[in-house]
Formats: C-alpha cells, structure tokens, sequence
C-alpha cells in the first residue's frame, strides 16, 4: 500500500518536473506565429546577432577543441599528481556564475587589468570587442568540453594503447591513430555541448564585452534588449535559441552511433 | 503594510533617502525600492509586478502605463541635464575634446539615457556637423541597459567617456558638461497606481513635497 503510494507520488513528482522542463519551451512556440518570425527575421537586429552569435560560438569552439584536447588527453592518462588540482581548476568556471566570471575577465584582461597593460602594449584592447565575446564563451564553456572529452578518453582501453606502442607507434601515433578515433565520437559530443553553452552565454559577455549591435551583440543579449522593446521580437529571438540549441543536441544525441 | 517603489536607475539613491525618512515618521510602513532601467520597470508593471509608484527617467515610459490605465497620470518630479563623463585623470578637457575619445558608452536606445542621448548626438549633427557627430558617434563602443551601467562602464575604466545623467558623476570621474546649444534637459517623472494603498498615496505626497524637493536637490537635482 505505501510501496504503491510512493510509487505514485514518485511519477507524479517526475511528471511534475517533465512538464516544467518542456512546457516553457512549448509555450515560446505558442506565443509565436509565422508572421511575428517573418517580421523578427526581417527586424535589423535578428541577423547581425544571429551572424554573430554562429561565428563567435564556432571560434570558442574551435579554440576549446584545439587546446581542450591535449589536456583532456593528460588528464585521463597522467599519473602525475597534478591532474587532480589541474582537473578542479578547470571545473571552477563551472560553479561560478557567468557575472562574477565577467568581473574577474575585466579584473585580468580589463584595461586597468592585471594584464591590461601588458596587452596594451603589443596592441591587443580586448573589451568591446568580438574577441572578448570569444574569450567570455571559452571560459563558461570549456570546462564542459573538457569534462566531457576525459571521460571519452577514459574509456579507451589502456590495452589497446599498449599494444599499439608494442608494434611500434611513438606516443604521438598512439594518440592520433588509435586513441583519438575510439574517442570521437565522446568527442564529438563534447564539443557540442560546449558550442551550445558557448551560445548561451549572456553574463559574462555582457560584462566583458558590452552590448553593440553586430559587433558584440550575440543572440541572447538580443533577447536581452528586445525585451524591453519588442516582446515579440524577444519570443522569436529565444525561439531562435531553442532551434540551435536543439540542433546541437540532436548531434550530439546521433553521434555516439556514428562511426568516421 | 509595505510600499512598493520603481524607481529608474538614475533615481535610485532619492527613494531609499526619502524612505528612510518616511519610515521614521511612519513606523509601521515599510518602503521598498526595486531599481532598473525605466523601460525594464515598465515592462516588468506591465506583466503584472506589483508596483505602487514608479518614478521614471522619462515621461514616456510613465506616459505609456497611464495609457493602459496601469497607472494615475505622471507628475514631474525633478529635471536633470545630460553631461558627458570621464576619468578624473583623463586628457578630455572640454565637450569639445569629446571626438578625441576612442571609446565612449551609451544607453541603448529604449533607456531614457540613451534616448537623451541620441537627441544630443541628433543637435550635434546639426550643430556641428556631421565630423563632430559622426567621430562621436563612431566611437561608441557599448550601449548599456540602464545609466548606473553606462557609468560603470567609465568607472571600471574601460570607456574613455560616457553620456550620462549629471546626478551620476561620482567621485573619480569628471563632468563635460554640454554646450548649451546641444543641451537636453531631462524630465524625471513619478505615477501611482490606480488603486494605491493611503501609505502609497502618503508617500507620493511626501515625495512630491518639500521634503521629496530637499531629498532631491540633495542629489543634485533641478527642481
């Protein structure tokens, strides 16, 4: 008797949570028709940001692959005592929120920064710029790459690795001719969801790198903007979002049956 | 019993002064401000929050709840003047030195900041000429959501100058104040609502009265 009550109050519970996931996302459609994402696509904010938003997100993406990798790869083989530190300094963007990452980006990269002058003086002002987007996105998103890649390299067999040394390839060969391929997939998935946190990021950036339009304007500060505006422009502008967002997890969600 | 005041960010510093002295005649009356950009707390009365005064940056936010019946009619509560900021230490002696700036911060254009602001660069143009205005206006590197961010912006010492309210020079930072052929006056306003509680209405009055004049010339506002 209590054994089927709890059972009930369990799925009811989990019912609860379901429809507080999806239901906000299907109301954004609601809330929307064809003539208001006519009229938001053809609204001088929605491509600029949209450009904007696709070709910062696919540099931090690219940036947090390239070095991301390496020492993903470390983290999941060394034996050094370092990889624990090493593996909580990279989860730390994690639990911090996005504003306070925007403060400390200005406090290290700001022009009264710790390394302000210093950037000054080979001519590199990072504030205000599409870089300073790029470099807000790939602190949030890293960590999630990485994460998620050590996991993927941990599940290569440390056998297979083994025998391929054994038959002759360096370390390097190892890596990019057997780890590398067993992983990709894992990897594959990894980047996806730090593209996606990548174009999400909305506190960090407004911070670091303000708001103007088709230069650091992304799509969800737009969102940001719209809404004080234009509420349907704001609705179209997130429904936007949720396409992207929906289509890397369809990736990400494909990927793992999928072989080179 | 509580009293629920929206104030514009550019406001925000005179109702928690005036509540402090409201609440020490009123002992039972807590008053409490929320502070945003004004057409952020437009937008957050018209989905419903439970405002009792809004005190806006300009009349247009207050005039538009009006309309809609979500507000008694606007009243002027103070003026204020655009005038343009920099660091103390900076080289920009004069308005006039303002096209020199590389990297000047805005309100965009729905805060009452950047729409004053735009009036400002609107006379320049016409004023000046399009040189003046346009090396202005080409170096506005952000536009912000409300004034106390456009000023942050400066503070943090990352733009070289900013257009902001004169009530929000702060220490460290200095004002340009504009030629009076492209000054714009602002006009601060403040509306109850409809069906506001006699603690709400008693502190409309009391903002509105000498001692809300007091508090605001306090500030550096123009009666």
């Amino acid at each position: 008797m209590i054994d089927r009550a709890l059972t009930g109050l369990g799925a009811f519970l989990a019912a609860g949570l379901l429809a507080l996931l999806v239901l906000p996302l299907l109301a954004l459609v609601v809330a929307s028709s064809p003539t208001a994402v006519a009229a938001a696509v053809a609204d001088p904010a929605f491509l600029p940001a949209l450009g904007l938003s696709l070709a910062t997100s696919a540099s931090s993406v690219a940036v947090i692959v390239l070095a991301g990798t390496p020492l993903a790869w470390w983290l999941a083989t060394s034996g050094s005592r370092w990889v624990r530190p090493v593996g909580l300094l990279v989860d730390l963007p994690l639990v911090v929120p996005p504003a306070a990452l925007g403060i400390a980006l200005l406090q290290a990269f700001g022009r009264r920064g710790l390394f302000g002058p210093a950037l000054a003086a080979v001519g590199v002002q990072l504030p205000f710029t599409p870089a300073a987007v790029v470099v807000a996105q790939v602190v949030v998103a890293a960590p999630f790459y990485v994460q998620a890649a050590v996991n993927a390299f941990r599940d290569v067999d440390p056998e297979v690795l083994l025998v391929a040394r054994t038959l002759g390839a360096g370390p390097a060969a190892a890596f990019g001719r057997v780890a590398l391929p067993i992983a990709l997939p894992g990897l594959v998935g990894a980047a996806s969801l730090a593209w996606a946190r990548a174009l999400g990021e909305l506190g960090a950036t407004l911070l670091f790198a303000g708001s103007l339009p088709g230069r650091t304007t992304t799509l969800p500060l737009a969102v940001l903007t719209a809404l004080e505006s234009d509420v349907q422009l704001a609705v179209v502008l997130a429904l936007a979002l949720v396409a992207l967002g929906g289509l890397l997890l369809g990736v990400l969600r494909a990927v793992p049956t999928w072989r080179p | 019993m509580s009293v629920e005041v929206f104030a514009a960010s550019s406001l925000a510093d005179v109702p928690g002064d005036l509540a402090e002295s409201f609440e020490a005649a009123h002992p039972d009356v807590d008053v409490r401000v929320t502070s945003a950009g004004s057409q952020v707390l437009r937008l957050q009365i018209e989905e419903g929050a439970p405002a009792d005064l809004f005190a806006s940056a300009d009349p247009s936010h207050a005039r538009l709840l009006w309309e809609a019946g979500l507000l008694g009619s606007p009243e002027v509560l103070a003026h204020n003047a655009l005038v343009a900021v920099v660091p103390d230490a900076s080289p920009l002696r004069t308005f006039d030195d303002l096209p020199r700036a590389t990297r000047i911060v805005v309100g965009t254009p729905n805060v009452p900041v950047g729409a004053y602001t735009r009036q400002v660069l609107q006379r320049a143009r016409t004023v000046r000429g399009d040189a003046f205005a346009e090396a202005i206006a080409g170096s506005i590197v952000s536009e912000e959501p409300n004034v106390r961010l456009v000023r942050a912006k400066v503070e943090l010492g990352e733009a070289d100058a900013a257009f902001v309210y004169r009530t929000d020079v702060s220490p460290g930072l200095r004002a340009l104040p504009l030629p009076e052929a492209l000054a714009v006056r602002a006009t601060h306003v403040v509306a109850l609502r409809p069906e506001a509680s006699r603690e709400a209405q008693a502190f409309f009055a009391w903002a509105l009265g000498p001692t809300g004049d007091a508090a605001l010339l306090d500030h550096g506002f123009d009666p």
